[in-house]
């Protein structure tokens, strides 16, 4: 049980640091994997069940989303950067040092009183839950900060694994169902995502969004 | 029966369209779905007017505002899928697309349309989530079918911010559900919801309703989150910016209505309401100054879109007679916004601009357009008497007992609404009209729609069928 928790923990610091990393990360190719790290954890941490209760339709809920996370979602983005050549992501808003202080910030919060109430809706895991809420808001600072088109694209998803790693440890998954009709749903945004990457990138032959100003009038 | 039909038909139309090699076929096939829809949608308003909520299994559930929102979306959908054809045809004549692209554009349309209806009638939480978020998979590709950097632009802000507003919505979600986790029952659902209330951490439910509001609230256009809804709703085609005015922020409202009852039931509605007076509050402001100095047609209407939703928004946070009017200003907005859109697009396929001061002299350019227009514009400024001046008038009368101040700020902004309105309106609809614009007779399938959805407004603006004024009444029992 003890090595369970272990395993947990080292899944969730994972998928935390990922979520930092990225931050620092100047490569496409680099964001691309630590994305692909912070899903395989997810997708670990969600074949949690099956170790005290087997079931095939949580066994294939949890492919799926491995699947799509970490195998299908990392393939897309790893083509696109191929096709167009796009090795280095765009700038930041803020440089390294800035960034790093606002991420420490942020996980700070984490402690605060509205955060650490959200965090006790399950006592049990309210450490590894307070981990889950910084994930959430250090890739929301990711799609902000960060001027690449696809930085920003994984800042969401980054901010979707935070939201999923928290729902897995404060007991709020939902039924199979409607997890496969979430990942579904998943899929066709990373498709859709990948598709506007792929024509922006045409039309202004960068994928810079600070490039983006037709729409000033 | 009815909800299959409703939901079934336009992903039906849809399918039809991706196999279909002509184009009179792919028009067929959704203006028939829309009907179908239609007849079904009204079938099933009629019925839960008569017999109360709707529930034909667990995952499905029409009440009172639900029956409305579907009404509207089938009413304004099948106007829309009419206005689309002789819209999109014209657009083909002139060379800005082809078959492929209309082709294209009504798998989308239909789509759109059936996830809207998805969302309005599901009963549970997350498959309304699902049903929005797909909304903004079906539309980003309608937001950008010129291909033009502007339209790219604007499409990939509308999918990344509203992604981001989705996925907070999503999260707020969320949090409701410990309602259930730590309470007695298992189904996730609006009523289960309701019933479990009590469960929530007063904090809990607080900040859940915060990213409800803020995640929901992008979508639904309020301010400071609406940065998106300018660029969006004035760079799609003209169809699918009534739509997206008319419909998409309505449904997206639904969601917060729905978390907002809950809410109310686990702290009261003093919290929710505050929030949804100062949201409220700051769109009607913020979009007052903007339409003031607007220069672009479609932008303009776009911004006045905020407001309305922000006048809703203020009805719904005042309660009581203000959410009354606030159920009847959706109603009114979604058929005038539409009517303006789709208005909007006769003018664009006139004078190739969406710049107001590229057009003049309207009257004698395209008469019948102009006349809708006009009544489109007195009725989203609030004239009598349209059934804006009377919602705007209860809501202000409900707000200055209660929030005085606020309701004093709303009325001046009105005002400065209402200036920017008129003068930019005369603006279009007098003046010498620049030579090279053709002054051809206008297509009365252009027209048509326009006419069905006029009825419409001014019908309900002077008089509420009993069956339709129960669903409003009941509604409001709940939605209050």
């Amino acid at each position: 049980m003890t090595d369970y928790s272990s395993l947990q923990s080292l899944m969730i610091a994972a998928i935390f640091l990922s979520a930092v990393l990225l931050h620092l990360t100047k490569k496409n190719s680099s964001a691309i994997l630590l994305y692909f790290i912070q899903s395989l954890a997810i997708g670990i941490l969600l074949f949690r069940p099956l170790a005290e209760n087997f079931s095939l339709i949580i066994l294939l809920m949890a492919g799926l989303t491995l699947a799509i996370k970490a195998v299908i979602a990392p393939l897309f983005f790893l083509r696109l950067v191929k096709r167009h050549q796009l090795k280095f992501s765009a700038s930041t808003y803020l440089n390294t040092p800035l960034t790093l202080i606002v991420i420490a910030a942020l996980a700070a919060l984490t402690n605060s009183r509205i955060f650490s109430h959200i965090a006790s809706i399950e006592p049990a895991s309210q450490k590894i839950l307070s981990l889950a809420i910084a994930v959430v808001l250090v890739s929301f600072f990711l799609i902000i900060n960060r001027k690449g088109a696809i930085s920003q694209i994984i800042g969401i998803l980054s901010l979707e694994n935070g939201i999923v790693a928290f729902a897995l440890f404060s007991g709020l998954e939902q039924s199979p169902a409607l997890q496969i009709g979430i990942m579904f749903d998943l899929l066709v945004w990373v498709i859709i995502a990948a598709v506007f990457i792929s024509m922006i990138y045409k039309q202004f032959g960068s994928l810079d969004v600070t490039e983006l100003k037709h729409l000033k009038e | 029966m009815e909800l299959i039909l409703i939901i079934g038909s336009p992903i039906i139309a849809s399918i039809a369209n991706f196999f279909s090699k002509k184009r009179k076929a792919c028009e067929t096939a959704t203006i028939i779905t829309g009907a179908i829809a239609l007849i079904a949608a009204v079938s099933a308003a009629l019925k839960v007017s008569s017999g109360g909520t709707y529930s034909p299994n667990d995952y499905f559930s029409i009440d009172a505002l639900g029956a409305i929102i579907i009404t509207l979306i089938a009413f304004i959908g099948f106007a829309a899928a009419l206005y689309s054809v002789s819209y999109l045809k014209k657009e083909t004549a002139k060379g800005i697309i082809d078959f492929e692209k209309t082709r294209l554009y009504f798998i989308l349309f239909n789509l759109f349309i059936a996830a809207m209806f998805l969302a309005a009638s599901t009963s549970n939480p997350i498959i309304m989530w699902i049903a929005i978020e797909a909304t903004t998979l079906s539309t980003a590709f309608l937001i950008s079918f010129y291909n033009k950097p502007s339209a790219m632009e604007a499409a990939w802000k509308y999918l990344i911010i509203n992604s981001i507003g989705l996925l907070l919505g999503f999260f707020g979600t969320l949090l409701f559900y410990t309602a259930l986790t730590h309470g007695q029952s298992a189904v996730f659902s609006w009523d289960s919801l309701l019933l479990n209330a009590k469960n929530l951490d007063p904090m809990v439910a607080k900040i859940a309703f915060i990213f409800i509001l803020v995640g929901y609230g992008t979508k639904t256009g309020l301010a400071p989150m609406h940065t998106w809804l300018p660029d969006a709703h004035s760079k799609a085609p003209a169809p699918i910016s009534g739509l997206l005015s008319g419909l998409l922020l309505n449904v997206a409202m639904l969601a917060i209505l729905r978390f907002k009852v809950v809410a109310d039931a686990a702290v009261g509605s003093q919290f929710s309401g505050n929030l949804l007076i100062w949201f409220g509050l700051i769109s009607i402001v913020l979009a007052s100054f903007i339409i003031l100095v607007q220069k672009n047609y479609k932008r303009l209407l776009a911004y006045s879109s905020i407001e309305n939703m922000g006048i809703a928004a203020l009805g719904f946070g005042l309660g009581g007679i203000g959410a009354f009017a606030a159920i009847l200003h959706i109603i009114y907005h979604a058929l005038a916004k539409s009517l303006l859109f789709f208005s909007s697009g006769n003018i664009f396929l006139r004078y190739s601009s969406t710049k107001i001061a590229k057009v003049k002299g309207m009257l004698t350019v395209i008469p019948a357009t102009s006349l809708v227009f006009v009544i489109g514009f007195l009725t989203i400024i609030g004239v009598p008497p349209f059934g804006i001046f009377m919602t705007k008038f209860y809501i202000l009368s409900a707000g200055l007992k209660t929030h005085p101040i606020q309701s004093i700020v709303a009325l001046v902004a009105f005002a400065i609404i209402f200036i920017g309105f008129l003068t930019h309106a005369s603006s279009m609809l007098f003046g010498n009209a620049p030579e090279e614009i053709s002054k051809e007779k206008e297509n009365k399938w252009a027209i048509i729609p326009l006419i069905i959805l006029i009825t419409a407004l001014v019908i309900l603006s002077v008089y509420l069928p009993p069956s339709f004024k129960a669903l409003i009444d009941s509604a409001l029992t709940k939605y209050q």
